[in-house]
């Protein structure tokens, strides 16, 4: 009697584990996080919608301007909501140094071989690219603006107002390049050079901006006559019809990348998805909606993208080797960390 | 009695004392005790001088409400009822108006191509447009604004008691108004003027929303700082650090205007 | 002011009418350019048109804010009342020099500057898990609204005759009995106040909001810092403009409130 109530129960338990694993595998869903806006719109037709189709999955969107602290908070407490995350390439590097996320299973992602080794690591693989450009007004310098870093601190020859990123990142970079540095021989960055140089235009700077909307409005209005620049907002000013020009030299090339928390329930699909959002069709398939370009090259030979519509984008082989490439891991670093605060000091002096 | 203290008290231990008891505790030890978050304030020309530009903003605004508020909560007490209620409406309106649409509305008015420039160059006062807004006179502008209720609503309530009676009766002794303004009123009024005064002074010491929309990254207030090192560095001993010794000034400003003045009188409670 | 002589009154009265002037045009210039049919920011606008309005209306982020604000404020308001005028009632009532100090500390979320306590409740909540939950911003809104509901509920007892509670009571009453049926009907004109006060302050309140709240629990306020220091959109104005009619009317209420307590 007891042995069968025993047998009974010990297949019933085995019959809910089965149950509940079905139910799992056939609502496998994944929580991907980004930053929200138009920009996470184009994702959604472009890549999530085509991946979650691939994968059979679910893909839950959910959207943060500062995904860190909530990141440090799940993993903290063993509560993952989020399994996916869009950020800056270097909150990823910071993120593994602090054991936040899973190392990456790059059986499940074959794509991964496809990126250049600057757009990818050990716990991320870059997701898009935008570069920082220097734009200017045409209606101030015609269509022969400034060409380099060193004409935007030139301020007899290029007389006008001017306006840079009030950030360390890439605005060290960009001082840099106009004292000279070669594009592929800033890092380590020569902090100290760099706050020198910054502190010669310093006094020319009519605006900081600290947002990429608030960029777009001053170069459209007419603020300011010469601007730092993501290439996506001087792109959609442009479109607006505003007399404005850039171009890719001695731009500085960023990418934000994917990584997954660590102790996440859906690692694998999650990994699968990483895959999908870094295949060359969906990586072209971005770029038509919004000016952001694909960190996976090979997107560029599916034919998707229009030729014309190629040359505007940041990673189109002719813009990038005209620029410099940001190096995420030098700013994860110490010294980074260092020089990043060492801005205030700088916007203070 | 006590029984019904309990949940309010609750409330603020677990959600006020402990908060602050863990910034304390977060701002001395970081894998062990250390006093570096400290010794930074001190060292580092940022911290210092972040301090040093809250206590001369917080002044600037400080003098500016008190002038600006003085002639609006006089008038307010002196008025007959009727229009006192329109001056204290238009006192109180903005009062209870979020301090994010305020920002907002100085965004719009005070920008380079905003309301106010426009008005000045078309009525030729200036060639150029001024820089009024992402810098410090921003930030003092919109804090100003925000803060001066809190310098008027004290005045008022003082200015209001003292009797029309005495003016009159100072008056009517052969005293010049001036002279009865400044040796009747003016220290009749003083409890006011430093309830109204501490509370601006204190207030903006702390501010945050009006300095970061309105200054334009550039003038970096302690609450900035403290907001940077928790979000943008994460560097929660340095946040701690700048938190506390930003507290424990706030608390030797209370401290010495308690002596002279009840806090809760200045709050309201009594 | 020695406002003498004729002359003296007008120069006065001007100079007061231009500060009330700058404290009140902000406010109110917010209202017809909500009603502007440009994106660029001009006063006045050029063509009226309600698409700020809409676009605010339609958009599923904005909408989602809104609801967490009004839920959050409506909890908060829910919770602090009741705590604030136990805590009222107890101070009004009690001879001990210990509540002057228990006064004080009730006090001190006004005290206290909000980005400390901010920064402080942020590492609490994350060392709990309590960051971006709906329960993490009620709690502490409802610390940061208790002191209006105390000052407001003690502005009522002080002008109420205890004496008439006591009478309740020598008839038989019990003490929670004798404050709902007695005490609780006059001085509510003040505990009304004190509950509007605790509403519009979570409404209103953005530090503690920026620094916890997030994902799908994003109040409205930290939607509108975060687009604030974005590109600036119209649709702020119109956001503007509604939360300043609700501060309005909640204003009103709490004046009509306040003239029927006394």
């Amino acid at each position: 009697m007891s042995v069968i109530r025993r047998e009974a129960t010990r297949l019933a338990a085995a019959l809910a584990v089965c149950l509940a694993a079905s139910a799992a595998a056939a609502a496998d869903q994944i929580t991907f996080v980004s930053q929200g806006g138009s920009y996470q719109e184009a994702q959604t037709k472009a890549i999530l919608d085509p991946a979650a189709k691939a994968l059979g999955i679910t893909i839950k969107q959910d959207s943060s301007a500062d995904a860190y602290p909530v990141v440090k908070t799940q993993v903290a407490t063993g509560k993952i909501v989020w399994d996916v995350i869009d950020v800056a390439a270097g909150y990823c590097l910071r993120g593994a140094a602090e054991g936040l996320l899973e190392k990456l299973d790059l059986a499940l992602i074959p794509n991964a071989k496809d990126l250049d080794p600057a757009f990818r690591s050990d716990h991320a693989v870059g997701y898009i690219t935008y570069s920082t450009v220097l734009a200017w007004r045409t209606d101030k310098y015609g269509k022969n603006g400034p060409q380099t870093w060193a004409d935007f601190w030139d301020v007899k020859k290029f007389p006008g107002r001017r306006s840079l990123r009030n950030y360390a990142r890439p605005t060290l970079e960009i001082a840099l390049m106009a004292d000279g540095v070669p594009a592929d021989k800033l890092y380590p960055l020569d902090v100290a050079r760099a706050y020198r140089k910054l502190a010669e235009i310093k006094p020319h700077i009519t605006t900081w901006w600290t947002s990429g909307g608030q960029s777009a409005q001053l170069i459209r209005d007419g603020e300011v006559d010469m601007i730092m620049a993501w290439n996506g907002r001087v792109g959609a000013v442009m479109k607006d019809g505003a007399k404005v020009d850039y171009h890719y030299n001695q731009a500085v090339l960023e990418n934000t990348s994917l990584c997954v928390l660590k102790g996440t329930p859906n690692r694998v699909a999650s990994m699968k998805f990483l895959n999908e959002a870094i295949a060359p069709r969906n990586q072209a398939a971005l770029p038509l909606l919004i000016d952001y370009g694909p960190v996976n090259l090979k997107a560029y030979d599916t034919g998707i993208i229009p030729a014309a519509r190629a040359a505007q984008l940041p990673t189109h082989p002719d813009n990038f080797r005209r620029q410099a490439v940001l190096s995420a891991a030098w700013w994860a670093s110490p010294e980074g960390a260092k020089a990043e605060e060492g801005w205030l000091a700088f916007m203070q002096r | 009695m006590l029984l019904l203290l309990a949940p309010a008290l609750a409330v603020v231990g677990l959600l006020l004392v402990l908060p602050l008891g863990w910034l304390a505790w977060q701002s001395i030890y970081q894998d062990g005790f250390t006093p570096e978050h400290y010794l930074r304030i001190l060292q580092e020309d940022i911290y210092w001088n972040t301090f040093r530009l809250t206590f001369s903003i917080s002044a600037s605004v400080t003098v500016l409400a008190a002038l600006l508020g003085f002639p609006v909560a006089y008038a307010a007490a002196r008025l007959p009822p009727r229009w006192a209620t329109v001056v204290l409406a238009l006192v109180v309106i903005p009062f209870w108006t979020s301090v994010l649409v305020r920002a907002y509305a100085w965004l719009v008015l005070l920008q380079r191509r905003g309301v106010i420039n426009q008005v000045l160059m078309d009525l030729g006062i200036v060639d150029e447009p001024l820089a009024l807004v992402h810098n410090a006179t921003g930030t003092i502008i919109g804090t100003v604004h925000v803060l001066l209720p809190f310098m008027v609503l004290p005045l008022y309530a003082v200015m209001r008691k003292i009797p029309g009676d005495l003016l009159n009766a100072a008056a009517s002794l052969g005293a010049r108004p001036g002279y009865v303004f400044a040796r009747v009123f003016l220290p009749l009024s003083a409890p006011g003027l430093l309830a109204g005064a501490m509370l601006v002074f204190v207030l903006c010491l702390g501010f945050y929303i009006t300095p970061e929309l309105l200054g334009g990254g550039r003038t970096i207030m302690v609450s900035m700082l403290v907001q940077r090192n928790v979000e943008l560095y994460h560097r929660w001993g340095a946040a701690s650090a700048v938190g506390l010794t930003l507290l424990f000034v706030v608390f030797a400003i209370f401290w010495i205007v308690d002596r002279v003045l009840p806090l809760e009188r200045v709050y309201g409670a009594r | 002011m020695p406002a003498s002589g004729r002359w003296g009154k007008v120069a006065f009265a001007l100079l007061v009418g231009a500060i009330l002037l700058f404290l009140i045009a902000p406010v109110v210039i917010v209202v017809p350019m909500s009603f502007s049919d440009t994106r660029f920011m001009s006063f006045p606008p050029e063509r009226w048109s309600l698409r700020w309005y809409r676009a605010y209306l339609e958009s599923a982020a904005w909408m989602d804010a809104t609801r967490v604000s009004l839920s959050v404020a409506f909890l908060t308001t829910l919770v602090a009342t009741p705590v604030g005028v136990a805590a009222a009632y107890a101070i009004n009532a009690s001879t001990l020099r210990a509540v002057r100090a228990f006064q004080l500390v009730l006090l001190a979320p006004l005290m206290v500057p909000i980005i400390i306590v901010a920064a402080g409740i942020f590492f609490v909540y994350a060392k709990i898990g309590l960051i971006t939950t709906i329960a993490g911003l009620v709690l502490a809104h409802v610390m940061l609204a208790l002191p209006y509901v105390l000052v407001a509920t003690l502005a009522g007892l002080r002008s109420f005759d205890m004496t008439q509670e006591m009478v309740a009571r020598s008839l038989g009453m019990n003490r929670m009995r004798s404050f709902l049926a007695v005490t609780l009907p006059q001085i509510r004109p003040s505990v009304v106040t004190g509950a509007l006060f605790a509403f519009i302050a979570s409404l209103d309140e953005t530090v503690v909001a920026l620094f916890i709240s997030g994902g799908d629990n994003q109040t409205l306020t930290k939607r509108m810092f975060t687009a604030l220091r974005d590109e600036i959109d119209p649709t702020i104005a119109a956001i503007s403009s509604l939360l300043i009619a609700t501060s309005f009317l909640l204003v009103l209420l709490t004046g009509s409130a306040g003239r029927r307590a006394r």
